[in-house]
């Protein structure tokens, strides 16, 4: 609990279990919401509406305002933190973008000096800052900004404790207010005006004493719309001396055009992807925009702190989410992607690209619809018009819906929803880093090649990733050289040799022919001449699905196993595939080539899929301890695929929710208490995964169809051989049906029904032209067919023949 | 007047399959809602999933997911986005992606380049997945025919599938097939990243048939047609669907084809046979229906076969119970000659005529060649395959008039040899 001289906030960390879990559920955000703030209110959906914000409530106001003007020093705030250096909000995601920026610092125009960051007026702005900007109109000076919020009552602002209201953000005194409460109250807190407002009485709020305007907070302000707050992009020094700044605006709810929608925050703002040039001049300070995940851990930036999760286009009134805050996960692809996501172009020379790239960039987000437009789908990694897709209007169920535990067992279980770590692969991860980390030593940096094979659904490609994850913090801290890292996936081309192209454009960035592309990594990789300038990195290559790139005369193979044994090149590949022998389908100078560095993934067994599972259901206790022993057993003993075990998890998970929400459906009151997935849905969940329906389709089809499958059991038993001719068939079925007192069908009807069970697969059936002479087959053994009609309730004699 | 808005309104319902599936809506087991429930499921959760729809045809696959596809899109506007494909047409994995990305283009309204290549349409592809979950929006492919779309390497399918393993995209693949192996034909590493759930679509049960029948049938009561005559059409509906007779025709129909789209035809076929006069659906319109139902087309064009052609197939049958299985026109031409010259008919004709008839025979495939090799020989020459039994040939031989009554008994080779 913050509790500061002038305003404390409640702490909200009351958690009745009922409460809604406001903030939107990305599945990525899951564990962050665990912080205490985000599950703090106890309120039904319904009366939710300007409830929202109690999460978003500013624990403590006042208490370290790192960065202020220096005329307003207030009276000390006991903050532990030092408050000289501005404390950027936002520090994991932006590396790159600093570093771009750094570049440009350092490059000198003869017109604009670019810096990083800038001290102006004695405060320190920094790219990637949040500010808030004056507003023109609005003329209020510096001087009646305060940096600490007044009683609403009193208009003091006083040493004593503070309580803010959920609904309005009012500061409210203790003592001032009716009656006044003693500590701060758990749970949230509504001020009395706000409450009789909603009952609809009306209510004089109090007046401030003459003489004393009421004065408000620069937060205020920019939520009722009389300032500006934006994020600084770029930073320059004009000649003339004065600095300027090129920033991206936020915009309230309110402004925009679908309006204040129910499930916004109170402190919710919207980037947008407006940007304008402004003059140092109109910055008033810092604020702090946060992503959900930042939010929901910050508690000590102040008032100033908002929240802002998707970005509004101001062309198309449409809202996306914010990039950065689904993937966590795809932190080393990033790598690459920023590599060629905005490429330059291949025609302008790469000299002046710090600069280019950015028009371009401004180009795609602040002028208006390009004057004639490309194809979206035209060029790769350079979409044109992508940034139309947008909502209108924010989905409510996104926001406001509240996961059960089967639902976030669900989500955990979801093949996509990448665990924290990866249980059961321990040995092969140490392979890959020690193999990576062996090729990646010191200065040099030895070619080589490493062969991963095993079944699907072993974790192959999932424990490179993971590997070369940790090996992207030991880069980051230092302790390794950086390298290239590139993926190609070998069924996710188009011919075999694309794969130099996609390498190539990987590398640089540029789209080239697939043979100017092989000239030129030829170039690189055996004679060491550099693409870029960066180039002198070492290279990881992660060729997945390595057997699709067999040609016939399995050139590309031998390229890139070629490349690492040349002593300059710097190369590292890692071929993925499934069968074990690859290796020795290729041609005997390629698998000399490769080495004889292998790793075998192999199936996992029943602990290790429990493991698995129960990891990934770590505190969410909807699952029986059988049933997931059960189904962990039947997986390993079928296949080993975690992935199927995973889906059979799930699928048990939603069978359950289903009938869940049958039950409440028709018996209208939720049954409380415990549901747990137990063993009968694990059971009919393998049943559906392993079984292959074709006996519940010969248990429901027609009529003729049962005696015809019945006829062919017969007769087929009776000949002894594989297949039967239609003549000879439709002959059994009719003294069949005449010997049961069954009016014979005609040879056509027999033909057609022939044809139906044929289309099902469940007999292998020549073309119907052939019609008598058509030769059947059964497609699924005779004992199935046995089973399905044994017991037939419709035609008892059937049984006779089978 | 009234019965002719009456035939209007149900002919309207017999061919929207979106009325005739809304039979089957409110039941909890039924596929419709499962289906529902998953998609919308997956729709709250921002996951992707993958399902098979199988069974044979007929049984509403496809209409269920536009049933459950529209209900959705009208709940949740602008959320979905569908792209359709099917085997059919997009087996190709070039062509597939080149209509996603259109599909797609379209729906968002975007630009459509024809020229762009594989790779650009599916990294397209991906980051339309991208920016769609962004956006909160959910892509459904619909892929009907799905076992065509696993001949070849299955590209498309990989990538689909692979594409659902981020969390970023919001996707849904529903594939429709009648083939009940067609998550065997799965590559294994395409089948490991399917969810593997199957939805089965099984032809309708009794109960279930009355039901649907009834909603088929019954007038609704708040239409604008006349009251009394609104109480007399149910009551004759009513009527007809507790007679024994229509249960013994409807027994008949669903005993060589029960699914839906079956009674769907032949309740169409009753309806247009309504007479005008009486204004009300008769056993007797049923009854015509289902005869017309139960044509055997083999037998139908036995029946206009020229007496000359029916000679040449009984030739033939006296052949091949002769055990020789394979023929050509010349030893067919002997038979006839050797029944002509022992019986001296007056249906002797020239060498050149037979092969006019023969010829026919071919044309209309009651006849064929024996097989496809010597292609190039000249037709006389080429061995042939009598594609009608020997009791088909009785029968319709005994029912037609025009038939000389010698070759009734020359087709029994036994008795004349």
């Amino acid at each position: 609990m913050y509790v500061t001289p002038e305003r404390s906030m409640k702490k909200s960390s009351a958690k009745t279990p009922k409460s809604p879990i406001c903030s939107p559920r990305t599945p990525g955000s899951v564990a962050s919401r665990r912080s205490l703030r985000f599950s703090s209110s106890p309120q039904t959906p319904k009366s939710e509406k300007y409830k929202r914000n109690n999460e978003d409530s500013l624990e403590n106001t006042g208490s370290s305002k790192k960065c202020r003007r220096s005329l307003l020093a207030p009276e000390k705030t006991p903050s532990k933190r030092p408050s000289v250096a501005p404390a950027t909000p936002n520090p994991p995601e932006s590396r790159k973008k600093r570093r771009h920026a750094s570049l440009k610092a350092k490059k000198h125009d003869k017109k604009r000096c670019y810096y990083k960051k800038v001290v102006y007026d004695g405060v320190k702005f920094e790219v990637d800052d949040d500010v808030y900007v004056k507003r023109r109109e609005c003329a209020e000076s510096d001087e009646d900004d305060p940096e600490q919020e007044e009683c609403r009552i009193c208009f003091e602002t006083g040493s004593s404790l503070m309580i803010e209201c959920d609904d309005c953000l009012g500061g409210f005194h203790l003592r001032c207010l009716r009656p006044p409460l003693r500590k701060i109250p758990e749970g949230d807190w509504i001020c009395e005006f706000c409450c009789a407002m909603k009952s609809g009485k009306k209510i004089l709020l109090p007046t401030p004493p003459k003489g004393k305007k009421r004065q408000r907070t620069a937060r205020e302000k920019l939520l009722s719309g009389d300032l500006w707050a934006a994020r600084i992009e770029r930073l320059w020094k004009e000649p003339n001396g004065t600095y300027w700044l090129k920033c991206c605006w936020y915009l309230i709810p309110e402004e925009t055009t679908a309006g204040r929608q129910p499930h916004n925050l109170r402190r919710e703002l919207y980037r947008t992807n407006h940007v304008s040039d402004i003059e140092m001049e109109s910055v008033l300070r810092h604020c702090y925009v946060m992503k959900p995940r930042e939010f929901g851990q910050a508690n000590s930036e102040g008032d100033d702190v908002f929240y802002c999760e998707y970005e509004y286009d101001v062309h198309w009134h449409s809202f996306k989410r914010l990039v950065d805050v689904v993937d966590g996960e795809n932190d080393e692809e990033a790598g690459i992607d920023e590599d060629w996501k905005y490429p330059n172009d291949p025609d302008c020379d790469t000299e002046d690209d710090s600069d280019f790239d950015d028009d371009t960039l401004g180009k795609f987000s602040s002028q208006d619809i390009p004057t004639h437009e490309l194809a979206a789908n035209s060029r790769r990694g350079r979409i044109f018009g992508l940034h139309k897709i947008g909502l209108k209007k924010i989905p409510e169920h996104i926001r406001l819906h509240k996961p059960t535990d089967l639902e976030r067992a669900k989500s955990l279980l979801l093949l996509a929803a990448l665990p924290k770590t990866l249980p059961c692969r321990t040995k092969e991860m140490e392979e890959i880093t020690s193999f990576i980390k062996g090729a990646i030593c010191k200065n040099h940096c030895l070619g080589r090649s490493l062969y991963i094979h095993g079944v699907p659904g072993t974790g192959k490609t999932m424990t490179v990733h993971t590997v070369l994850k940790n090996l992207r913090a030991e880069v980051d801290i230092g302790r390794m050289r950086a390298y290239n890292f590139v993926e190609v996936n070998g069924l996710k081309l188009a011919s075999p040799e694309n794969i130099y192209r996609v390498i190539y454009e990987a590398l640089s960035g540029h789209r080239v022919g697939w043979k100017k592309a092989l000239s030129i990594l030829n170039e690189r990789f055996s004679e060491g001449t550099k693409i870029s300038k960066e180039e002198n990195r070492p290279c990881i290559l992660l060729v997945d699905e390595l057997d699709l790139l067999l040609t016939r005369n399995q050139s590309v193979l031998y390229n890139i196993f070629d490349w690492p044994t040349k002593s300059d090149s710097k190369l590292i590949v890692i071929g993925i595939a499934n069968t074990m022998d690859l290796p020795e389908k290729f041609l005997p100078r390629i698998s000399s080539r490769m080495g004889i560095q292998r790793l075998c993934f192999g199936p996992y067994n029943h602990q290790q899929l429990k493991e698995i599972i129960s990891s990934r259901l770590k505190g969410i206790d909807v699952f029986e301890e059988q049933a997931i022993e059960f189904a962990s057993r039947k997986v390993a003993a079928m296949s080993g695929d975690a992935r199927r075990a995973l889906e059979i998890c799930r699928r048990a998970a939603e069978a359950a929710d289903y009938r869940l929400n049958q039950t409440s459906l028709s018996s209208k009151s939720s049954t409380e208490g415990k549901h747990l997935v137990g063993m009968d849905d694990v059971e009919s969940a393998i049943h559906e995964v392993f079984q292959a329906p074709h006996i519940q389709i010969m248990k429901t089809s027609s009529r003729l169809s049962k005696i015809m499958l019945a006829a062919m059991v017969h007769e087929l038993y009776r000949s002894g051989l594989g297949e039967v001719i239609f003549q000879k068939l439709a002959t059994t079925i009719c003294s069949i049906c005449s010997s049961n007192r069954e009016v014979p069908p005609g040879w056509d009807t027999l033909m057609k029904v022939g044809c139906k069970l044929g289309e099902c697969r469940i007999i292998l059936s020549e073309e119907g032209a052939k019609h008598r002479l058509q030769k059947l087959q059964l497609n699924f053994p005779s004992e199935d067919v046995t089973f399905a009609l044994k017991d037939c309730s419709e035609i008892p004699w059937l049984s006779k023949y089978i | 007047m009234a019965s002719e808005k009456t035939l209007a309104l149900l002919r309207r319902r017999l061919c929207d399959p979106s009325f005739v599936y809304s039979a089957f809506k409110s039941s909890p087991n039924g596929n419709y809602s499962k289906l529902k429930f998953l998609i919308s499921n997956t729709i709250t959760e921002a996951c992707n999933n993958s399902v098979l729809l199988l069974g044979p045809r007929g049984c509403g696959k496809g209409a269920v997911v536009d049933l459950v596809l529209e209900d959705l899109k009208s709940e949740l506007p602008e959320i979905i986005s569908v792209a359709r494909l099917n085997g059919l047409l997009h087996s190709d994995d070039n062509c597939a992606v080149k209509e996603i990305a259109r599909q797609l283009c379209m729906e968002n309204k975007l630009l459509f380049s024809k020229m762009a290549s594989f790779d650009d349409n599916s990294q397209f592809m991906i980051d339309m997945l991208r920016e769609c979950g962004l956006a909160h929006k959910m892509i459904i492919f619909v892929l009907e025919e799905f076992d065509l779309f696993t001949q070849g390497k299955q590209r498309l399918l990989y990538s689909l599938l692979d594409a659902m393993q981020t969390l970023t995209s919001h996707s849904v693949v529903i594939g429709i097939s009648c083939r009940m192996d067609a998550d065997q034909l799965l590559e294994k590493r395409v089948r490991s990243r399917f969810s593997h759930k199957k939805l089965l679509f099984t032809p309708l049960t009794t109960d279930d048939m009355q039901r649907l029948l009834e909603h088929l049938l019954y007038l609704p009561t708040d239409s604008s047609l006349p009251s009394d005559y609104l109480k007399e059409f149910n009551s004759n509906i009513n009527n007809i669907l507790s007679d024994n007779k229509f249960k013994e025709i409807l027994d008949l129909l669903l005993a060589a084809d029960n699914s839906i789209s079956n009674i769907q035809r032949f309740l169409y076929q009753a309806i247009s046979s309504m007479h005008f006069q009486t204004e009300l659906l008769t056993l007797d319109d049923l009854k015509s229906a289902f005869s017309y139902h139960q044509r055997q087309p083999m037998l139908d064009k036995l029946q206009d076969a020229s007496i000359l052609e029916l000679y040449i197939l009984v030739c033939m049958n006296r052949l091949e119970s002769r055990e020789q299985d394979s023929y050509t026109f010349n030893s067919v031409m002997k038979e006839y000659k050797a029944i002509q010259d022992a019986y001296k008919t007056s249906d002797n004709y020239s060498k050149s005529v037979c092969q006019r008839a023969f010829e026919h025979l071919i044309e209309r495939e009651l006849i064929s060649f024996a097989n496809n090799r010597l292609r190039n020989l000249s037709v006389e020459y080429r061995p042939v395959r009598l594609l009608l039994s020997s009791q088909e040939l009785y029968q319709s031989l005994k029912s037609n008039a025009s038939c000389p009554a010698i070759l009734q008994r020359l087709l029994n080779y036994e008795t004349y040899r």
